[in-house]
């Protein structure tokens, strides 16, 4: 099992912003997040990524690997070009100083940015690239120590559809290649159906739905039928989630 | 009835309350990164590369300005202090009187004005602007501690390089006063430099330059804490960086008035 989510709860001041979450994602799959703005999704994966504490509840991933995380705005490194951006962790990281090599650190650049699609763009700076080449630097940055565990906080967002798509088959290609446990939060129904096995939708800090992509979809459940037609009328109150 | 909360006592006092807590989170924030700072010194975990880089800006950079405002603040001194002297007949003085000021008070002070404002503006609004744009948190996830990465270096550059600033500057300052006491009070730049020597003692500028050492670190420190803790967005950038120059300028005020108390009282 790569992620393992028990019992989970975090607060903010008063509100209970996760209540009680309990669910597993394996190896070579992918969990889909969904819910309104406000119901806790990015909260979940900073707790997943350690960003955040957990108030209580346990969280387990696979031993020995990196908890990747990818940010809805990339996150680069301003000041830094695109091969200081992803080799990164392996020039400043405690544990990865001194062990590799100018020209072995170069070899692993060029790998990740071919995973994902780019290359020759080293000497790049990140205000140089377009949103979703940012989106793609950023995947590279985040798998360069081959993580078990890939967190994506709204991949997609302020992307085109076309770019979209390509960041949804990275997804799945990185998926693929890692063998690793993803979780993808997002609003985009395409990439729920391209690029996710499970979905789980949470409201108000608990999760109302938890299954397969195709019974996200086609299911008879309120809460998803309401998220998906994007209706006002349903077991969910907007006003709650605003 | 009167609603309390619109009565003029209420607001000040909540002025006061809102003050007296930002100095308070701000005074947290900044023991608790100055403890994770010395952490990382003690195990000299130093980035090396990125501490010459931020000590050429914290002192190169900043040079120009700084010496601008402390040349000009001993024109201005000298200017009316000079002409004074002279008329009293004091004029072997003005040499004296001014190597004390500077060195001792004026050169230190007004480099720390100036740096405040041109360097630990710009590590605050820097940091603020990594934290809201999330490179921080990316920072964390990518298992690189960003005080280890970010904070150290800057504190280290402030602590080592305004030493060599306040020397500068001083240097600068006592030219200018000479300069200004030659047209102003006719005084002959070999008798300025013979007034100056019997004003300069090794032992105030051991102190100064501990003084400065200080305040450089001071700064540092206060600029990266208050533009690290930021949250939210453009706006909280320019209320972090507004909260590092006006507590660096109150801290540096209280460092020059506790080694004025040790050392000169």
């Amino acid at each position: 099992m790569s992620i393992q989510v028990k019992n989970l709860i975090k607060c903010f001041d008063d509100k209970i912003v996760l209540d009680n979450l309990t669910f597993n994602v394996s190896d070579g799959e992918t969990l889909g997040v969904v819910g309104f703005s406000g119901s806790g999704k990015s909260t979940l994966l900073k707790i997943i990524s350690k960003l955040l504490y957990a108030d209580e509840g346990t969280i387990e991933t696979t031993k020995g690997s990196d908890v990747a995380m990818t940010f809805q705005y990339s996150a680069l490194f301003d000041f830094l070009d695109v091969y200081h951006n992803i080799a990164f962790p392996l020039l400043e990281r405690k544990e990865f100083r001194g062990r590799y090599t100018k020209d072995e650190i170069k070899q692993i650049v060029k790998e990740k940015l071919a995973l994902v699609g780019l290359e020759g763009i080293e000497e790049k700076f990140p205000s140089e690239l377009s949103g979703g080449m940012q989106k793609r630097v950023g995947f590279a940055r985040a798998i360069v120590t081959n993580p078990k565990t890939i967190l994506y906080d709204e991949p997609t967002a302020g992307l085109d559809p076309v770019s979209s798509t390509l960041i949804e088959d990275y997804i799945v290609r990185l998926k693929n290649e890692l063998n690793a446990a993803c979780i993808v939060v997002t609003h985009q129904m395409s990439t729920i159906k391209r690029a996710c096995d499970n979905v789980i939708l949470l409201y108000e800090g608990k999760i109302v739905f938890k299954g397969s992509t195709q019974e996200f979809l086609q299911g008879n459940n309120p809460y998803t039928r309401q998220f998906i037609t994007a209706s006002l009328d349903g077991p969910m109150e907007i006003k709650s989630a605003i | 009835m009167i609603n309390i909360k619109s009565t003029l006592t209420y607001k000040t006092l909540a002025i006061f309350g809102h003050g007296l807590k930002d100095f308070l989170v701000t005074l947290g924030n900044v023991g608790k990164d100055f403890s994770h700072v010395a952490y990382y010194i003690l195990r000299l975990r130093i980035n090396l590369k990125a501490t010459l880089e931020q000590s050429s800006r914290f002192a190169v950079d900043s040079l120009p300005i700084t010496l601008t405002i402390v040349s000009m603040t001993s024109i201005i001194i000298a200017m009316q202090i000079a002409p004074e002297l002279a008329k009293q007949g004091a004029e072997g003085y003005i040499g004296m009187l001014s190597a004390l000021v500077m060195v001792r008070e004026l050169a230190c002070i007004m480099a720390g004005f100036a740096i405040i404002s041109m360097i630990g503006s710009s590590f605050a609004s820097e940091l603020a602007s990594m934290a809201v744009g999330e490179q921080i948190s990316a920072m964390k996830s990518l298992k690189v501690d960003p005080i280890e990465y970010l904070v150290v270096p800057r504190f280290l550059a402030g602590v080592i390089m305004m030493p060599f600033v306040f020397i500068l500057a001083s240097f600068a300052g006592l030219i200018c006063a000479g300069i200004i006491s030659k047209v102003t009070a006719n005084l002959s730049l070999l008798n300025y430099v013979n007034s100056l020597w019997q004003g300069l003692y090794v032992r105030d500028i051991l102190i100064a330059m501990l003084k400065a050492s200080f305040f450089g670190g001071t700064i540092s420190l206060i600029s990266c804490s208050c533009g690290y803790s930021t949250r939210g967005g453009a706006k909280e950038v320019g209320i972090a960086t507004t909260r590092a120059v006006v507590w660096s300028f109150l801290a540096i005020a209280i460092w020059d008035y506790i080694f004025a108390a040790i050392f000169y009282l």
